[in-house]
């Protein structure tokens, strides 16, 4: 992981791995992977926030949980989407558009005056 | 439904430490690889997974503590799932058998519908406090007879407990009868209380309208007053206002001064309440027993300390009294609570009958148990695969339990409906010497008790089965394709079940067997007169508008002979009381010219169409006639008892008795020569002991025929009812004053039955139930086996035996549990005689025919019940049903 990759913003986490599951299971390192490869290396994900954040999730109903073999060989938790996870993640999907659109008009003005 | 995923396994606390660890590092070894990959050595690679990953133990902490609250969380929806699951389940397990779901909720109705009906009666009549405040402090006391039991009290023994004691807040007498009421609506007869002024103050009571009674208006000489009951004072008085209200009570103007609530029935059936004291000066002698006392204990005295105090106070007050005869003296005092002295009577056939409903019950259960049993062999299959699919033993108990408790609700929701309309009902049958009926209704306890009551029903016959089929091993089942094992494997619970049906059964039919019988002894009786065509009416003539005794004898002579000319009236005559009447005076009277010859008798006063219009037979003698009046020779007739109990063999005719205690004639003491004797008639009950009796003219007596008389006519057409109107007409035009309430002999005689009756039918009711229940209950069980028999039937059938052979086969072992069962219950039968021993007439508790009729009765039933099943099912052609398998 390069040092100045980004840092998640607080609030971001739950939908970026929500994202990530979107296309299919995954276990918690693939995540991770997923997140670094996507963003080509620009966001990193705080590995010890993940696996709690997992859970919450799990916890809320938006993902689901089962033990099973990786690409790898190795013993893995997959995480799946539920159909309320999938529903929560196009919701923050839109919920972000929003801000991200709201908060580059904000910044462009800014610099364009 | 849920906001939680179902299809989670169940993960205990162990395990979700272990997976955050595996899941952690399983991370890190993933990492691992990647960095190895990378070219970093095995060891490097690890450290710095592990560094990335960051604090592991906080991190695997925060995933513990999260996974255990989601767990937790979980866990209770799940119980909560899975109880609608089970209620899912077991709804559509019953609708896919809707014959049996309602049969099942039918029987249970009627088990649970009869037990909470009887239970709101006990409750209302024997449970709930009477309507007063504090009301566990109100008593009852009674002077002591000379057997120890209870006897009304002297109106100078009252007096010095009264002053004397110092167990009481609050002491009062009272007395109740009919009297002719004039000023209302209409004038009528209805229950006037006297009582002495405490009553207001003992029970708590405020009045609705006006005021009660003050101590002014009770001394001797005051105006009197009255207070009326709520209900009166609307019905009868219009709810005028009490200024200047007056009401006219046997020749008495009193002043209407207060309206007391309806609820205070006190004295039981009082519509007005007068002092006491105006009614003249009280007898001094301490053996007129005329009134009933009741107290208020003070605080911290029970019943037996307010007892120990009076006894030892009423045993010197009579100490004091050489002279009064000691057959009539009080030995002492008795102090009850008031609740139980009011409600004894109708204690024990309540009792009874709330045992009887139980045993329904139970009958109820049992058929119940061996239907699910059945139904649980013939669905042992679908419970081995879902056994085998990986529902667990509680799992399926729990599916099973439910599936009763549906029932029982179904049950229990029929059943109070059902109640209430059985409450309806007894309350317009119930006879009026239950006290408190009418205010019986299903209230909060009544259903508390029906909830917990279905609750523990559905224990009862849904726990046995589900335990059975449970414990039992899936493979078993499987194996056998889910035939189930018959009746064999299990003919112990069989037995068990059918025969306590059966035994039950027995026990409720031999109850009521023995009070149908009792009551049937009672109609027997020979009560010594004739009531099937006589029309009675209770007459009370105003003594304002007749103020002399002369003048109401001058009424009485005047319609008597009118009606006698009437062709539809055979005879007519007058009866200070009729037989099993309200009242029936007995005291002293005096034999032989010598007033220390003394006896105790009944006292009747007669006209000499009485005994006619009544048929009570002239055995010796002359009877009455007109030319017995005031002034001619004093006379009087005796009933056999009296003429064999006092003249033992001699003859009564030409003897002398006189009136004794009961005569108002006290300067005269006139002794009356016997002109006859008369066969005996059971005045006070029809299932006591006829008492020996002396009959005066009725005209040689007038002074109490101001209390009022009862008119007797004999139809000549036979039929009673057919002369009511031409009694009523006529005494209409004979005085308009009159209130006239007509009723048949036969109707007394009936009412004076209707408490016997009212039992002895809701007893009998339950044991046709029961024995309803008994026979649905073997028919079912016999079914069953004939069904899960057919192949063996068939193999049997085609190997030659013939088909009696094969219902004997069946029938033997169906009445083999029944005999089992008739076994236990004559033995239990035999025994709960004794419960109803003292409602029995002339039929001993273990009679043997009684006995011998049920167990005839039900043999018959359990024969036909079991024959119809094993019959049809030999009916079937043998190779149909072995191919079926």
């Amino acid at each position: 992981m390069s040092k100045d990759s980004l840092e998640l913003i607080k609030g971001t986490l739950d939908v970026v791995i929500l994202k990530t599951l979107e296309s299919g299971a995954r276990h918690g390192y693939g995540i991770s992977r997923w997140v670094r490869g996507a963003t080509g290396d620009d966001l990193s994900i705080d590995e010890g926030a993940l696996y709690p954040a997992l859970r919450r999730l799990e916890k809320r109903g938006f993902v689901e949980s089962e033990w099973g073999v990786s690409d790898t060989g190795r013993d893995a938790k997959f995480y799946r989407l539920t159909p309320e996870g999938r529903r929560e993640l196009s919701q923050s999907v839109q919920h972000w558009e929003r801000y991200v659109e709201a908060m580059s008009r904000v910044l462009g003005t800014a610099a364009g005056a | 439904m849920s906001e939680y995923p179902r299809r989670r396994r169940v993960v205990s606390r162990g395990t979700i430490r272990d997976d955050v660890e595996r899941e952690l590092e399983s991370h890190v070894q993933m990492r691992t690889d990647e960095l190895m990959q990378d070219g970093w050595s095995r060891e490097e690679a690890e450290a710095e997974a592990r560094r990335l990953l960051g604090p592991r133990a906080e991190i695997a902490r925060q995933c513990e503590s999260i996974s255990r609250s989601h767990e937790r969380v979980a866990r209770r929806w799940r119980a909560m799932d899975t109880v609608v699951q089970d209620l899912k389940y077991a709804t559509r397990t019953l609708l896919r058998s809707p014959g049996f779901a309602v049969v099942a909720v039918v029987t249970l109705a009627l088990g649970i519908g009869a037990n909470t009906a009887i239970f709101s009666v006990v409750d209302g009549v024997l449970l709930e406090p009477l309507p007063y405040p504090d009301s566990d402090e109100l008593v009852r006391v009674h002077e002591r007879n000379r057997d120890g039991g209870p006897m009304n009290v002297a109106w100078a023994n009252f007096q010095d407990w009264r002053s004397e004691s110092t167990v009481f807040d609050g002491l009062f007498a009272f007395g109740i009868g009919q009297t002719t009421v004039l000023g209302g609506e209409r004038p009528l007869t209805t229950g006037v209380a006297t009582m002495t002024q405490a009553m207001w103050a003992t029970l708590a009571v405020a009045p609705v309208q006006g005021r009660f009674t003050l101590p002014e208006d009770h001394v001797p000489g005051a105006a009197p007053v009255v207070v009326v009951r709520e209900g009166f004072w609307r019905n009868e008085l219009g709810a005028r206002p009490m200024d200047g209200l007056r009401l006219e009570l046997n020749g008495v103007t009193a002043t209407v001064v207060g309206v007391a609530p309806e609820s205070l029935d006190f004295p039981v059936g009082s519509s007005l309440w007068v002092p006491a004291e105006i009614l003249g000066p009280m007898s001094t002698s301490r053996t007129a027993h005329n009134w009933r006392v009741v107290g208020r204990l003070s605080e911290g005295v029970s019943a037996e300390g307010a007892e120990e105090q009076v006894d030892g106070l009423t045993r010197r007050i009579v100490q004091s009294e050489p002279d009064a005869d000691p057959d009539y003296l009080a030995t002492g005092a008795l102090v009850r609570p008031l609740q139980d002295v009011m409600v004894g009577s109708a204690r024990a056939p309540l009792l009874l009958l709330l045992g009887a409903a139980g045993v329904v019950l139970l009958i109820a259960c049992t058929n119940l148990a061996s239907t699910l049993l059945a139904r649980g062999a013939n669905r042992s299959r679908e419970l081995a695969v879902r056994s085998s699919l990986g529902a667990g033993r509680g799992r399926l108990l729990r599916q099973l339990t439910t599936e009763s408790l549906v029932l029982a609700a179904g049950g229990a929701i029929a059943g109070v409906a059902l109640g209430s309309l059985l409450v309806a009902l007894l309350k317009r049958l119930g006879p009026g010497s239950v006290p408190r009926l009418q205010s019986v209704a299903i209230d909060g306890s009544v259903l508390l008790y029906a909830v917990a009551l279905s609750a523990g029903t559905a224990v009862l016959f849904g726990l046995l089965p589900a335990a059975r089929l449970v414990r039992r091993s899936p493979v078993d089942d499987l194996r056998q394709g889910g035939r189930g094992n018959a009746l064999g494997g299990r003919s112990a619970a069989w037995t068990l079940l059918v025969g306590s049906e059966v035994a039950l059964a027995l026990v409720l039919l031999v109850a009521s067997g023995l009070l149908v019988r009792s009551f049937r002894s009672a109609l027997a009786v020979d009560a010594g007169f004739d009531a099937s065509d006589v029309i009675t009416a209770p007459l009370s003539l105003s003594r304002v508008k007749y103020e002399t005794p002369a003048e109401h004898a001058a009424f009485y002579r005047r319609i008597v002979s009118d009606l006698a000319e009437e062709p539809a009236i055979e005879s007519v005559g007058v009866l200070s009381v009729i037989p099993l009447g309200r009242f029936f005076p007995t005291g002293r009277v005096e034999l032989d010219d010598d007033l220390e010859k003394q006896a105790n008798a009944g006292y009747v006063l007669a006209s000499p169409g009485a005994f006619q219009a009544l048929d009570i037979p002239l055995l010796e003698g002359r009877a009455f006639t007109e030319r017995d009046e005031a002034g001619a020779p004093w006379v009087a007739i005796v009933s056999r008892s009296f003429a064999d109990e006092y003249w033992p063999g001699e003859p009564a005719v030409g003897r002398t008795v006189s009136g004794g205690g009961m005569d108002d004639l006290w300067e005269e003491r006139p002794f009356s020569r016997v002109v006859g004797v008369v066969g005996d008639v059971r005045f006070q009950e029809l299932t006591g002991e006829a008492r020996p009796t002396v009959y005066f003219p009725l005209a040689q007596r007038p002074f109490r025929i101001q209390f009022g008389s009862t008119l007797v006519a004999e139809s000549a057409s036979g039929d009673a009812a057919t002369v009511g109107p031409l009694l009523r007409s006529m005494l209409q035009e004979a005085d308009p004053d009159i209130p006239v309430s007509l009723a048949t002999q036969e109707e007394i005689v009936g009412s004076s039955l209707a408490g016997r009756e009212f039992t002895m039918l809701l007893l009998a009711g339950f044991s046709i139930l029961a024995v309803i229940l008994a026979v649905v209950g073997i028919y079912g069980v016999v079914s069953y086996s004939v069904a899960t028999r057919t192949k063996e039937m068939g193999i049997r059938l085609a190997l030659g035996a013939d088909r009696r052979g094969v219902v004997e086969l069946v029938m033997k072992s169906a009445m083999g549990m029944v005999a089992v069962g008739l076994l236990v219950g004559g033995v239990a039968a035999y025994f709960t005689g004794s419960v109803v021993e003292g409602m029995l007439y002339e039929v001993g508790p273990r009679d043997p025919m009684t006995l011998l009729g049920g167990v005839a009765l039900l043999t018959l039933a359990a024969t036909l019940a079991s024959w119809f099943p094993a019959y049809s099912g030999t009916r079937v052609d043998p190779m149909v049903t072995m191919r079926a398998e």
